[in-house]
């Protein structure tokens, strides 16, 4: 297996404010995405799986939070670098797209200059070919009439089109890693079917590795190679997309699972849904954070602090992770 | 009109004006929101109502519950047409319709604790006259929901989103509606929470013999909770059948398309199903396509009719298909039966609503 | 401390029934908590120090008003130092035991004038306040819960108020008055506010008629006049509350404009701050102690409503809750 090219090690996020305590949104995550893998982050909100890709992309507020921990990207450390240095990796070797198109792109600038800006700041180009390289992204990504669109300004294009003229700006300089925080929640299905099936086809042509951010555990099983599972900003599961599904050791990733009405599976039953919220939460320093909503919760989950253990078959360091001391059985798997 | 038909839509439109100019707005042109919709809700049963954004689908359920001027057409509830209603006589009647809301929080008034906003409405009704009775219903009406008594002194910003949404469904339910109104009840809670709000939706109807319309985008859910479902696009049905059937047998081409875009949470489904990709977006409803409104993006679309005749809602004579089971659209049978194969659609370009007509749709 | 023993304690209680460990499906309602979003701001208030200074200084400025006929040494209509004045060589006298400020013009003694000035002034900057309030209230209500063509019809004649400054309209409005008063003044300031009030108010209503809880209530079956007076305008309030706190201390202010261009109460037998500052600008090469005390005063004043204004301004909006 090829060498990862992103390597996050025991990540920590911590938001401080004075008045309050301190708040771990990520509290020590770690997982590998090799180039051509699309990797998942899913969880629900709150889970630290947003915070996390800003993060990695340097882009949390500077004051206000502590992050620590690695973030390896070709062997050097991203979270070592100065604002400057990160300035230019990002879009260069980092591109990532965000979940509403229309607040990500500037209202006031053409389509076409926001995508051959992205290109200069990176590459020595004239402005002519800067703008035909633009051209050409918009084509790439299905964008219809790309000459006329280019002149166009973002209110002009509808949700889907936005979303792949961000995708063209995100790849407009062909980034080693894409990270896609909830590229398609704010799309309708049928234009979510076209967004995923052209990342899809993006990042099996380039050899892209893409960080899929998503809360939809049906996007995570058309997408996702790997999937890691987060739950109050720690990794509960790591697997390969197909053992997970079949079978789901972590009771919250089992939950999620019972949860979701399927399409193609028969009606009248009554979901199993997991009780409960995430303000329920208890502190993971001292417990299980789920215990309180799990199923198979027991005294030990109250009393001390699960560690993330290998476990089952695939994942990222070639073995599954698992974070519970009373892994899901077979027999009461989701459907 | 059957007599266990709760409500019964004819013709409905809803048109809403879009107005331009500095001192004098003048009327520009209309948002074909809603136009000519036919349904009938049976008691006690789910009708879904399903399709993408722009579809019209909230508009319709708002305008059932003629909380959006109706443009032309009939809403016949229980025997009596609402759309002719108005003032007094209107306020009395929507105790029989409720509505549960998409954003819970927004739906609930920030000032008000929870106990007030139950009372709102029962007050409204006359229902509130004997205080013994009043205390007991609000905390049937907590029992009903799964909260806690004490949560009733709460305000809403001390909820979580799944607790909240319950107590906008206690609010519906405080004033004994017989049909509620669901506008995408679950797609802003968090998914293991979508699962209990379905889930006490659903053993309310039992427990209560509701009658519901749920409105969604989320074809598994809709699919998941109703009896009957109808699929809308541009301010139109397109297909109405008992949940099973359409899933098993979906007739028109945008039902198709929508029921193969839906993810499935599994992996070994996700990797062998064929998908209908559609190509370009949904037209202005503004300025909607003549003919048949999906002809622009169908796959399957023919040289005649199509472009020029806009189908109705029609039973089809084909095997296995329940005469329950109407689609509107010109070649379903040859669809169904592969005579016509569906061929490649250059997408038309479409400039979104809001880009040609800067004013607000209303709420 | 307080909150890790209240974890800890939560955990052992659990732990304690593992049996039914499962929180309700619902999850579970905090015990504490039924606070209301105005109990909330209060409770961010109450540790603000922006406001308190600003709730301190504007309390004394009030307790002030109050007390001020006791705490004046000398009636300010009375001219105990009338003798001293000399129209040529020392028109203004100069402090001197009894007279710590020393007097004005007229031999009136300044301390008892500024200490009673605070009545005049209080009551110039509230009832300026209630009054364009009041009346922005009502149009600001009319047209923001009915909308359509009243809407229209308000929001013009606001519209016409609005583009004349502000200033220059109270100025043309107390220069019609036939005979100038405190009144005058008081109603000209007032009626600049009244459009500033209406279209504050009209567009937080416009924004609750569109909102989904106001929705709610119509498909409840609430009656209109209800919607508007429980729902409608209790959660528009907000900014009309700040901008209230704001519209005392420029009323203040602008009352002392009209004064200092002689547009303001001729009657200068009960002294207001701004009338003092318009009557000593002749004075003020010479000695400009006259104009110092109430100009700091009314600094002072309105810099106390400000800064109440602006806090509270930051603990109405919602977004600074949590």
């Amino acid at each position: 297996m090829s060498e990862p090219l992103l390597s996050v090690r025991d990540l920590k996020v911590t938001f401080t404010r004075q008045g309050a305590e301190p708040f771990h949104a990520v509290d020590g995550v770690s997982f590998d995405v090799r180039p051509g893998q699309t990797v998942g982050l899913v969880g629900e909100s709150g889970c630290g799986k947003s915070v996390t890709s800003l993060a990695i992309m340097g882009l949390l507020p500077r004051r206000g939070n502590s992050v620590s921990g690695q973030v390896m990207f070709e062997g050097t450390d991203l979270l070592g670098l100065s604002d400057k240095q990160m300035r230019e990796r990002r879009g260069r070797d980092l591109g990532m797209i965000f979940q509403d198109p229309l607040s990500s792109l500037n209202p006031v600038v053409s389509i076409g200059v926001q995508v051959a800006e992205v290109v200069q700041r990176h590459r020595q180009v004239s402005k002519s070919v800067a703008m035909e390289e633009a051209r050409a992204m918009l084509d790439k990504v299905g964008i219809p009439d790309p000459r006329r669109r280019l002149r166009e300004y973002p209110h002009q294009l509808s949700g889907g089109m936005r979303q792949r003229a961000l995708i063209a700006m995100a790849l407009a300089c062909r980034p080693r890693l894409l990270i896609a925080d909830e590229p398609t929640t704010a799309l309708d299905v049928t234009i979510q079917a076209q967004i995923l099936a052209l990342l899809k086809d993006l990042v099996s042509e380039s050899d892209t590795a893409l960080v899929m951010i998503t809360h939809d555990l049906g996007v995570v099983a058309g997408m996702c190679d790997d999937v890691n599972v987060l739950y109050g900003g720690r990794l509960v599961e790591r697997n390969m997309r197909h053992d997970l599904f079949a079978a789901p050791a972590h009771p919250y990733t089992n939950g999620l699972l019972g949860s979701i009405p399927r399409l193609d599976s028969a009606r009248g039953e009554p979901l199993d849904p997991i009780p409960g919220s995430v303000s329920d939460n208890l502190p993971w320093a001292e417990s299980c954070a789920f215990a309180p909503r799990c199923p198979s919760a027991a005294p030990d989950c109250l009393a001390s602090s699960p560690e993330l253990v290998p476990h089952g078959g695939g994942g990222t360091d070639g073995e599954g992770a698992l974070r519970c001391f009373h892994p899901v059985v077979p027999a009461e798997v989701a459907r | 009109m059957s007599s266990d038909t709760l409500l019964s839509v004819t013709g409905l439109k809803v048109h809403f004006p879009i107005k331009r100019g500095v001192v004098f707005d003048k009327t520009i042109g209309h948002v074909y929101a809603v136009d000519g919709v036919d349904l009938e809700i049976r008691r006690g049963e789910t009708y879904g109502l399903v399709g993408e954004s722009g579809c019209g689908k909230s508009t319709l359920g708002r305008a059932i519950l003629r909380l959006e001027e109706i443009t032309d057409g009939s809403v016949v509830f229980d025997g009596e047409d609402l759309a002719p209603l108005r003032g007094e006589a209107l306020r009395r009647r929507r105790q029989d319709l409720q509505m549960v809301f998409q954003d819970p929080l927004s739906s609930l008034d920030p000032r008000q604790s929870v106990q007030s906003l139950l009372v709102e409405g029962m007050k409204a009704h006359g229902l509130t006259a004997d205080k013994e009775a009043t205390r007991a219903r609000l905390r049937e009406l907590m029992a009903a929901v799964g909260l806690p008594e004490a949560a009733l002194s709460k305000y809403p910003h001390e909820f979580s989103g799944g607790q909240r949404q319950r107590i906008g469904i206690a609010r519906a339910l405080s004033v004994n509606p017989s049909l509620i109104v669901a506008d995408e009840p679950v797609s802003a809670l968090d998914v293991s929470v979508q699962a209990q709000v379905i889930n006490l939706l659903e053993s309310l109807q039992e427990s209560l013999g509701l009658t519901f319309l749920v409105i969604a985008h989320d074809l598994a859910v809709v699919r998941h909770i109703s009896d009957r479902v109808g699929v809308m696009y541009l301010g139109g049905l397109v297909e109405e059948a008992d949940a099973d059937s359409l899933y098993a047998t979906p007739l028109h081409p945008y039902t198709r398309a929508l029921m193969s875009a839906v993810p499935i949470p599994d992996p070994v489904v996700e990797d062998t199903r064929e998908q209908i990709l559609l190509t370009g977006d949904l037209p202005s409803p503004a300025a909607p396509p003549s003919g048949c409104r999906f002809h622009t993006r169908c796959p399957w679309k023919q040289a005649e009719r199509c472009d020029t005749e806009r189908p109705e809602l029609r039973v089809v004579e084909i095997d296995g298909v329940p005469a329950s089971h109407r689609v509107a659209c010109h070649y379903a049978e040859q669809i169904a039966s592969g005579k016509l194969q569906p061929h490649q659609v250059e997408p038309e370009l479409v400039v979104p609503l809001e880009a040609e007509v800067p004013v607000d749709l209303g709420p | 401390m307080n909150l890790m023993s209240s974890k800890k304690e939560r955990i052992d209680s659990l732990a304690a029934s593992v049996a039914e460990v499962e929180v309700a499906e619902a999850g579970t309602v905090k015990d504490t908590g039924g606070e209301s979003l105005i109990a909330g701001a209060w409770r961010r208030l109450r540790r603000n120090p922006i406001f308190l200074i600003g709730l301190t200084l504007t309390a004394l400025f009030v307790l002030l008003a109050i007390i001020s006929p006791w705490l004046a040494p000398w009636d300010p209509a009375a001219q105990p130092l009338i003798d001293k004045v000399e129209r040529q060589s020392n028109p203004v006298p100069g402090p001197e035991p009894g007279h710590p400020l020393g007097g004005d013009n007229r031999g009136r003694d300044l301390l008892s004038r500024v200490l009673i000035g605070s009545q005049q002034t209080l009551v110039v900057g509230v009832v300026a306040t209630l009054i364009g309030l009041s009346g922005g209230l009502v149009l600001g209500t009319v047209a923001g819960a009915f909308g359509g063509w009243a809407d229209a019809l308000v929001m013009r004649v606001v519209d016409v108020m609005l583009s004349i400054p502000g200033l220059l309209l109270a100025f043309s409005l107390a220069a019609l008055a036939a005979r100038p008063s405190q009144w005058t003044v008081i109603i000209a300031i007032a009626i600049v506010q009244i459009p500033i009030f209406a279209r504050l108010l009209r567009g937080s209503m416009l924004a609750q008629r569109h909102s989904d809880h106001v929705l709610a209530a119509r498909a409840l079956g609430v009656r209109p006049s209800l919607i508007v007076m429980r729902h409608m305008l209790p959660n528009s309030m907000g900014p009309v509350i700040v901008q209230s706190t704001l519209v005392v201390a420029t009323s203040i202010i602008d009352a002392a404009a009209l004064s200092f261009l002689g547009l303001g109460n001729p009657d200068d037998r009960r002294p207001e701050w701004g009338q003092m500052l318009g009557a000593s600008q002749q004075y003020l090469n010479e000695h400009p102690h006259l104009a110092f005390w109430p100009a700091g005063c009314i600094i002072v004043v309105a810099l106390g409503f400000t800064l109440m204004g602006e806090s509270l301004r930051e603990a109405l909006d919602p977004k600074t809750r949590r």
